[in-house]
C-alpha cells in the first residue's frame, strides 16, 4: 500500500487538476471524490493536498475564491485556470506514455 | 469536540507569522476538518474515533508551513518585524545606559557628599533592578520570529555550545537567556554594593569569577536536563 501511495503521489497535480476538470471544488469534496473513486484505498492527507493547491495556485494553474453556501458555511472553491486545463493534457499525455512504457518494461513473457 | 479540532488546528499555526494567506489557509482547514468530523460522526463514528481519524488525515504539515513563512518575509510583515527588532534594541540600549549611568550617582554623592558615597547606592540598586526588568521584559516579549532568526545565527557562532547547553525547544531557550541577565545584573549590583560599603576594591572583583563558575554550574544543569530529555 505505501509503494502505492507513493506513486500516486508523485501524481497529486494531476489528480487536483482533474477533480477541478469537471466543476469548481472545495478541499474536503476533493479529497472525499479521491476517497470514493479509489474504493476508500487511497485519500490525500490534507497537509499534501494544500501544498499542492499552494503549489498550483502559485503556477496559474488553478484559482480560488471564497463562495457562500446556501447553508452558511463558507468555502474556499478552487477552479481550473486555462493554463491549467493545458497542464492537465500534458500531465495526462505523459502519464499515458510513462505507463505504456513500464508496463512494457516489466512485463515477463510467461508461456515460453 | 468540535472545539477540540479548532483548537488543534491553532496549535498548528501556532508559530506562523499572521498573515493573510496563513489565516485564510487557518480557515479553510478548520472548516474542511470539521466537515470531515461530521461526515465520520454520520458514517457512525464515536466522537473520540472521528476526532482521531480527522486529526491524522492532516499529515505532516512542515512543508506547508515552511511554504507559508517563506512567504511571509515577501508580505508587508517584514515591517513588523522590522519594527519589533527596533523596540527590542531600544529597550536593550536603555538598560545597558542605565546600568552604566548607574554609578553616577555613587559618584557624585562621593564628591559632594564629603565621601559620604553610601547615599547613591540605593539609587544604584534602583537602576540596575529596572534595566534588568527591562532587559527581561524585552526577551520575554519578543517575537518568536526574532528569536528563531537569532538562535539561527547562535547555532552558527557555535554550534556545540547551542546544542549542549541549550534547551531545544523555544521556551527553554528564552528561561536560559532570562536567567544569564538576571545573574550578571546581580554579580555587578553585589560587586558595587561589597565593595562600596567595605571598600574592598582590591579583592571584590573576585565576585566575577564566582559569576563565571555559576554560569557553568547553570550550563551543566541545562545539559543534564537535555540529555534526560
Amino acid at each position: 500500500m505505501s509503494i502505492a501511495s507513493d506513486l500516486i503521489r508523485g501524481h497529486t497535480d494531476t489528480i487536483i487538476l482533474a477533480c477541478l476538470m469537471d466543476e469548481d471544488n472545495y478541499g474536503y469534496e476533493i479529497n472525499k471524490s479521491i476517497l470514493q473513486k479509489t474504493d476508500g484505498r487511497y485519500e490525500l492527507k490534507e497537509a499534501t493536498l494544500y501544498t499542492a493547491f499552494r503549489r498550483l495556485e502559485q503556477a496559474g494553474h488553478i484559482s480560488s475564491y471564497w463562495g457562500n453556501e446556501m447553508t452558511g458555511a463558507r468555502r474556499r472553491y478552487y477552479s481550473i485556470t486555462n493554463s491549467g486545463s493545458e497542464a492537465y493534457r500534458t500531465l495526462l499525455s505523459e502519464w499515458k506514455n510513462a505507463k505504456e512504457m513500464i508496463e512494457e518494461l516489466i512485463k515477463v513473457k510467461e508461456n515460453e | 469536540m468540535e472545539d477540540k479540532l479548532h483548537r488543534y488546528i491553532e496549535s498548528i499555526f501556532e508559530d506562523t507569522t499572521p498573515t493573510k494567506k496563513a489565516t485564510e489557509l487557518k480557515e479553510e482547514m478548520l472548516l474542511n476538518l470539521q466537515d470531515k468530523y461530521r461526515g465520520l460522526i454520520e458514517e457512525g463514528k464515536s466522537p473520540e474515533a472521528a476526532f482521531n481519524i480527522a486529526v491524522a488525515s492532516i499529515g505532516d504539515v512542515r512543508v506547508l508551513l515552511r511554504q507559508l513563512e517563506e512567504d511571509s518575509h515577501l508580505q508587508p510583515d517584514a515591517q513588523r518585524l522590522e519594527k519589533a527588532r527596533r523596540k527590542s534594541a531600544m529597550l536593550t540600549s536603555i538598560a545597558i545606559m542605565m546600568y552604566i549611568l548607574a554609578a553616577l550617582p555613587v559618584i557624585i554623592f562621593e564628591t559632594i557628599g564629603n565621601g559620604n558615597s553610601e547615599a547613591g547606592i540605593p539609587i544604584l540598586i534602583i537602576m540596575v533592578a529596572a534595566a534588568t526588568g527591562l532587559l527581561i521584559y524585552n526577551n520575554m516579549t519578543k517575537p518568536r520570529m526574532l528569536h528563531k532568526e537569532e538562535a539561527k545565527i547562535a547555532e552558527i557562532k557555535d554550534k556545540d555550545e547551542e546544542n549542549e547547553y541549550y534547551p531545544a525547544n523555544p521556551e527553554g531557550r528564552k528561561m536560559r537567556a532570562s536567567i544569564s541577565t538576571a545573574l550578571w545584573s546581580l554579580i555587578t549590583v553585589t560587586y558595587f554594593l561589597v565593595s562600596f560599603t567595605t571598600n574592598m576594591w582590591h579583592i571584590s572583583w573576585v565576585i566575577f569569577i564566582a559569576g563565571g563558575l555559576i554560569e557553568s554550574l547553570i550550563n551543566i544543569f541545562f545539559a543534564a536536563k537535555n540529555k534526560g530529555e
